[in-house]
């Protein structure tokens, strides 16, 4: 069904800024974390949205082609350098006294945050609008 | 006084498709139904895999879950109007009086 399709590409759209979501809590939640598995400080990750038509698609369906959602979210790591604090007797420490902590902007973090929840919010009205007009359409039948 | 019917070739170029429209192969109505039927028993399907996954505590997103009970929600009223609909005409053909 048509509109089946467009409540699919919504769908698409809050799990992205789920993703989103989680990624700038870990990125807040590890500002200040010097050690991590790999060795050396947390390294903040970016997420981006890569577009495109979600489900099978036949090769005459222009609309269904046009009809694009998110078809996957990518976690990648941000190659910026770790920050540099002069903290001797750090466990972390390096030979000159330095602590390397994670760029982690928390206030472009934070932005982040407010507008993954804020497009979750606005994808859930597209969801409800489509509800309601399956709605109307199904009680056409009345 | 001469009556005749009005030419529109726009029109003609407008809906050429009329006539040309091949009805469905198979396309009577008890496999029409049953096809709609099986339909809405997938979605329907589909919607109680994602809430029994929810419960037994998988990875998936609550939104899925509530999109995909929305879908069957859905889709079932289609079908419960339309055979509301077929119930109502055969009722009305019942009443005819003979």
């Amino acid at each position: 069904m048509g509109l089946m399709r467009a409540m699919d590409v919504a769908a698409s759209s809050l799990s992205a800024q789920r993703t989103r979501l989680e990624i700038a809590s870990a990125n807040i939640a590890n500002s200040e974390t010097t050690r991590t598995e790999e060795g050396g400080p947390y390294r903040p990750r970016e997420v981006f949205f890569v577009a495109g038509s979600l489900g099978e698609n036949r090769p005459g369906d222009a609309t269904r082609r046009a009809v694009q959602g998110i078809r996957e979210v990518r976690v990648e790591i941000a190659e910026r350098p770790p920050i540099l604090r002069f903290q001797p007797g750090h466990p972390d420490s390096d030979d000159l006294g330095y602590v390397a902590y994670p760029d982690v902007n928390k206030i472009a973090e934070t932005v982040n945050l407010i507008e993954a929840s804020r497009s979750y919010e606005a994808s859930v009205s597209v969801v409800k609008a489509i509800r309601s007009m399956l709605q109307s359409a199904v009680n056409l039948l009345r | 006084m001469m009556i005749r019917g009005v030419d529109l070739p726009g029109l003609a170029q407008a809906a050429p498709a009329t006539g040309t429209a091949a009805p469905r192969s198979g396309g009577d109505f008890g496999s029409v139904l049953k096809e709609a039927v099986s339909e809405i028993e997938k979605v329907q399907g589909q919607a109680d895999s994602s809430v029994q996954k929810f419960a037994a505590g998988e990875d998936v997103d609550l939104h899925n879950v509530m999109l995909d009970i929305q879908k069957a929600e859905l889709s079932f009223r289609l079908m419960l109007e339309v055979r509301n609909k077929l119930i109502e005409a055969y009722r009305e053909v019942m009443r005819m009086q003979v």
